[in-house]
């Protein structure tokens, strides 16, 4: 039996939400189970937004909200049996020590794994008799962290999971992250601005930008498609607007192109009328977002 | 098995090519024998910390040139044709031998030149005991 | 499942709480003590302090135990575990309502054990004890759903305003009131049906509030 809604850990349909001074429009995101989603945006650009509606804690106004095959929120209860949730702006009970944390969650859920919970004490540095308030911010998510990767959820949503924290620490939440790939039943989608600790580990990537997703889809196609080219341009020559290619910088006889389509016909294309590629540059994840944004910024304003 | 792959940030090529280089460097070298078994797509990429996605990216593209073969539900191992480690030496070999002629056509040497200097870098390493 | 899940999150917040809730026990039973002092005066300030201790107690547990969930932003954590808006709700209120009957059992308890003891209290007061006593549980549930409802802490200082504000008048109303006031004299305690009615017009409103809390918990689209 193959139910398509149970091969998708998240599914989001034309999901819209209206706030005063901000609206999510008519969102779509897949995520097959298995795999990690990063979801990047500006900050305000709707990334907790879509979180929030897929954890069921807000109501959508229109579209379709499925999680593990629950709809959202109205099966909210069974799906979080599942799912493991931390969010930048949650905070734990400051007056309460990390192990009554663990012992909270430990006895709710069946799944806890107390092996596990104490290997990462030591991997993150924690100790459970502290108090919460007594944690600088990187041990504070790295606690919450902790109370849902001892728990080995079906499904991890995580909100800017490594904001705000030291090099050292990011690595080990990274290292963490991918370790609960090694079971192919699980998923992740987190959200973040830095495109670098999404780059390494997404399988898939969404772009949201002012409410709008702008891509979503497979990383390594991703990365395919964009590239950069350094152009020498003669005097007297013209660039052609070609496809594929989203914009062009030139001064004097510098130019860069920057392609969202490529194919190799482009530099072939290029060469054609003239101009010379001195090289072809593939483009890390911030530097497409970057260029993605604007350029998207500039067709919804055109 | 699995330990000793890095990646470059400053390495401005994509993930899964330095991963498909550094395991070609291991069957050139001579470290991952021909028909030995590597890890699996998943483990790779639990192990370096990088996505799946990449790992699969690499092992498609190696098993496209030959290099490992993947098989359904049974692993992924280094391709068994005999001579693989110095085919990929030798492929590498070409690569720099045509960007040496590139770089000293930029140059306007002739190829005689050319010739005379790969000695001389020849006779400098054996100086050195390096060859 | 579900209503084991309510259990957990009533007992972490009894565990969470527990200094407000001693000290108010603490306070209440200060209070008695005083009430018990021969002097009438004093005697009169033990029982203004008793009742003062339930009207503190029912503004506080509202703050201490909702609105700083939401402003601490530790309700984030609460909602990401298996439970919904609803049984979030019916926790919360059962575990401050518990939180402060128990005070409030403990000392309306010990005031008529005080009564019960001195021979120079009339039992006649009983009655009017019990009316009284429940004004600071009806303000409480006001505050209560102010609180949950609002998710502000504007919203419980505005209940809570109104409700410490209607107490002495509510106390003053009651007091005055002939079929009650009547019966404070007398050595027996006397129920008759004006005692009945506003008696089960003070548990009918609590349970009216409730209704409606629930009532706007459940509707609510963007519960964080």
């Amino acid at each position: 039996m193959t139910d398509l809604a149970t091969d998708l850990a998240v599914e989001l349909r034309g999901v819209s939400k209206k706030y005063r001074y901000f609206t999510l429009d008519n969102i779509h995101l897949k995520l097959p189970r298995g795999q990690i989603m990063g979801l990047i945006g500006a900050n305000g650009a709707g990334k907790s937004t879509t979180i929030r509606i897929l954890m069921g804690l807000v109501h959508q106004d229109s579209g379709e909200a499925r999680v593990l095959g629950h709809s959202m929120p109205a099966e909210q209860v069974a799906a979080k049996w599942d799912i493991g949730f931390a969010s930048e702006d949650m905070r734990l009970y400051d007056s309460m020590t990390l192990g009554w944390h663990m012992s909270f969650i430990q006895s709710i859920y069946s799944t806890w794994d107390s092996a596990y919970a104490h290997l990462l004490l030591k991997r993150f540095g924690l100790r459970a008799d502290q108090k919460i308030k007594g944690l600088s911010h990187g041990q504070r998510v790295k606690a919450a962290l902790l109370l849902v990767l001892a728990r080995k959820p079906k499904l991890l949503v995580l909100d800017e999971p490594t904001t705000g924290l030291d090099p050292v620490a990011r690595h080990e939440i990274l290292r963490e992250l991918t370790n609960v790939m090694a079971d192919d039943s699980r998923s992740i989608l987190f959200s973040s601005h830095n495109t670098q600790d999404v780059e390494q580990i997404s399988d898939q990537i969404t772009f949201i930008d002012r409410g709008r997703i702008i891509d979503s889809m497979d990383k390594e196609a991703y990365l395919d498609r964009w590239r950069r080219l350094r152009l020498e341009v003669p005097l007297g020559i013209e660039l052609p607007a070609l496809p594929g290619i989203i914009g062009v910088e030139q001064q004097g006889r510098l130019a860069v192109a920057t392609a969202n389509a490529f194919v190799p016909d482009l530099a072939q294309a290029y060469e054609s009328t003239g101009a010379h590629v001195q090289r072809v540059e593939n483009m890390t994840l911030e530097e497409i977002f970057i260029a993605n944004v604007e350029h998207s910024r500039e067709e919804v304003e055109a | 098995m699995h330990g000793g792959f890095t990646f470059s940030q400053s390495d401005k090529r994509p993930i899964y090519l330095q991963i498909m280089e550094q395991i070609k460097q291991r069957i050139a070298v001579g470290d991952w024998a021909e028909g030995q078994p590597i890890p699996s797509i998943r483990q790779l990429a639990v192990d370096l910390h990088v996505s799946v996605i990449t790992v699969k990216r690499a092992y498609y593209e190696l098993e496209r040139e030959g290099i490992i073969v993947t098989q359904h539900g049974k692993g992924s191992h280094v391709a068994s044709t005999p001579g693989l480690g110095t085919r990929l030496n030798e492929q590498e070999l070409e690569q720099h031998l045509e960007q040496a002629t590139r770089i000293a056509a930029q140059l306007g040497m002739r190829p005689k030149e050319l010739e005379d200097r790969l000695r001389e870098a020849g006779d400098r390493l054996a100086e050195k005991d390096l060859i | 499942m579900r209503g084991s899940m309510i259990r957990h999150l009533i007992l972490k917040d009894w565990r969470l709480n527990r200094m407000p809730i001693s000290l108010s026990i603490v306070l209440g039973l200060i209070a008695l003590l005083v009430a018990q002092c021969g002097v009438e005066a004093v005697r009169l300030l033990g029982s203004v302090w008793f009742f003062i201790s339930l009207c503190v107690l029912g503004s506080m547990l509202p703050g201490v135990a909702i609105v700083n969930e939401r402003k601490k932003q530790t309700l984030a954590f609460v909602m990401s575990l298996p439970v919904s808006s609803v049984q979030y709700t019916i926790a919360k209120g059962l575990s401050i309502l518990a939180m402060f009957l128990f005070p409030w059992l403990t000392l309306l308890i010990s005031a008529l054990v005080v009564i019960e003891t001195r021979d120079d209290i009339p039992h006649g007061v009983i009655p009017m004890l019990i009316i009284l006593a429940m004004l600071p549980l009806i303000g409480f549930c006001i505050m209560s759903a102010a609180a949950l409802v609002g998710e502000s802490e504007g919203w419980l200082m505005v209940a809570s305003v109104l409700c410490n504000s209607s107490y002495w008048f509510a106390w003053y109303l009651l007091a005055r009131m002939p079929s009650l006031a009547a019966n404070w004299g007398r050595p027996v305690a006397v129920w008759n049906p004006a005692a009945f009615m506003v008696l089960s017009s003070e548990v009918g409103s609590i349970a009216l509030i409730m209704a409606i809390t629930f009532f706007f918990q459940s509707r609510k689209r963007d519960f964080i």
